[in-house]
C-alpha cells in the first residue's frame, strides 16, 4: 500500500499549496481547485484500503490528468509557480495512481493458482 | 507461517537467462540508479528555477548555465508547463518506482508492469541520451551532469531490457499457444489462465 500512503501525502500538499504559493485572494478557482483535488486524491487513496472500494485509486488518474490540463488554461503567459506546482503533482499523482494496491504481491488470480500448488503457503491478503 | 512471498515459484530464473530478472538483487539497483538520475535531474530543474544561482559543472563551466538557460529549454519549459530538468526528473522517477512495483516474478503476473516499466526506460532513455548528444551542435555548449544523466539512461537501458524481453518473449508464447489476441490481453493485465501457466512453464523450463 506504500503508494496510496504517497498519494495521501501528495493530497497534503496539494492542500497546503494555495497558501505555499499564496494564490491571489482574488482568483477563488485557483483556491478550490487544489482545495477539491486534495479532498479527491486523499478520499480515493483512503477507499482503495476497503476491499469493496480497492479500485478508486485508478480514478486518481482523472485527478492526475486534470491537474495536468489545468496547467494548459493559460498559454499567454509562462506558468506562474502555482501552475507549475499543479502541473507537477499531477504527472506525480498519474504515476502513482496506477501502483496496485499490493504491488509486490502477485495479483490476485495468480496468487489463488499459487496456492492452490503449495497450501502451506497460506497467508491473508489484506496487510 | 511461512510468507507466500517465499513461495519458490516467485523465485524461478526464466529462459533466455539463467536468472530470475525480476527479482530483486536485479531490480533494486536499477531503482537506485535511476534515483541518482533523479537527484541530479531535480538539482538542475532548481537552477532552471531560479531557486539556486550556480550550477556545478567541473569540465564545461558555465556553459551549464547556457545549455539550461538556452532557447531550445524555454521552448521546452513553455510545452511542459515545468522546467525541462524537471520533467527529465519525472522520467528517472518512473523508471524506480515502476522497478519497485511488482512481484519477483512480474514478467508473467503483471506484464503492463514490465512494459510500461520498459518503455520509461528504453525508448524514453536512448531518446534523452540522443537529445544530450545532440545539445553540443544544436545550442554549441555542453553540460556535465546533463552528460552524466545521459550515461544513467543508457546504463539504465542495459540493465533493464533482461526483463522486459523475458516478459515479451512470454507474451509471444501466449499468443502463439492460444492464437487469441484475447487471451494475450487477459494475460497482459495479469489475469491467470491455463494457456499462460502452461506458457510460463515452458519458458522457466527453458532457463538456463
Amino acid at each position: 500500500m506504500w503508494a496510496r500512503v504517497c498519494e495521501v501525502m501528495f493530497g497534503c500538499w496539494l492542500a497546503m499549496s494555495p497558501f505555499i504559493f499564496r494564490h491571489p485572494p482574488d482568483e477563488p478557482r485557483w483556491w478550490w481547485n487544489d482545495f477539491g483535488c486534495a479532498a479527491a486524491v486523499i478520499v480515493l487513496a483512503l477507499a482503495s484500503f476497503h476491499p469493496r472500494t480497492q479500485w478508486a485509486h485508478l480514478l486518481g488518474i482523472a485527478v492526475g490528468l486534470w491537474l495536468i490540463a489545468s496547467g494548459y488554461r493559460d498559454l499567454a503567459t509562462d506558468p506562474p509557480p502555482a501552475v507549475q506546482n499543479d502541473v507537477l503533482v499531477g504527472w506525480l499523482l498519474l504515476m502513482f495512481a496506477i501502483i496496485p494496491n499490493d504491488a509486490d504481491r502477485p495479483p490476485a488470480g495468480w496468487e489463488e493458482r499459487l496456492r492452490e500448488e503449495k497450501d502451506q503457503f497460506r497467508v491473508p491478503r489484506s496487510e | 507461517m511461512r510468507d507466500l512471498k517465499r513461495h519458490p515459484a516467485l523465485h524461478v530464473a526464466v529462459a533466455p537467462w539463467d536468472y530470475n530478472p525480476s527479482s530483486w538483487r536485479q531490480r533494486i539497483p536499477i531503482c537506485l540508479i535511476a534515483t541518482a538520475g533523479f537527484l541530479i535531474a531535480v538539482y538542475m530543474g532548481l537552477f532552471q528555477w531560479r531557486l539556486i544561482d550556480t550550477v556545478w559543472d567541473p569540465v564545461f563551466g558555465d556553459q551549464t548555465k547556457t545549455v539550461l538557460t538556452s532557447d531550445v529549454s524555454h521552448r521546452m519549459h513553455y510545452w511542459f508547463r515545468v522546467p525541462d530538468a524537471a520533467f527529465g526528473a519525472f522520467a528517472y522517477l518512473g523508471d524506480a518506482i515502476f522497478g519497485l512495483a511488482g512481484s519477483t516474478r512480474r514478467w508473467q503476473y503483471r506484464p503492463w508492469m514490465v512494459v510500461l516499466f520498459g518503455i520509461d526506460v528504453i525508448p524514453l532513455g536512448i531518446v534523452s541520451a540522443v537529445l544530450v548528444a545532440l545539445q553540443g551542435t544544436v545550442v554549441g555548449s555542453w553540460c556535465f551532469l546533463c552528460i552524466v544523466t545521459a550515461v544513467i539512461s543508457l546504463v539504465l537501458v542495459v540493465m533493464a531490457y533482461d526483463e522486459v524481453w523475458s516478459c515479451l518473449l512470454f507474451l509471444n508464447r501466449v499468443r502463439r499457444k492460444s492464437r487469441s489476441w484475447r487471451v494475450v490481453w487477459d494475460t497482459f493485465w495479469g489475469r491467470p489462465s491455463e494457456i499462460a501457466e502452461e506458457a510460463a512453464r515452458e519458458l522457466v523450463r527453458e532457463a538456463g
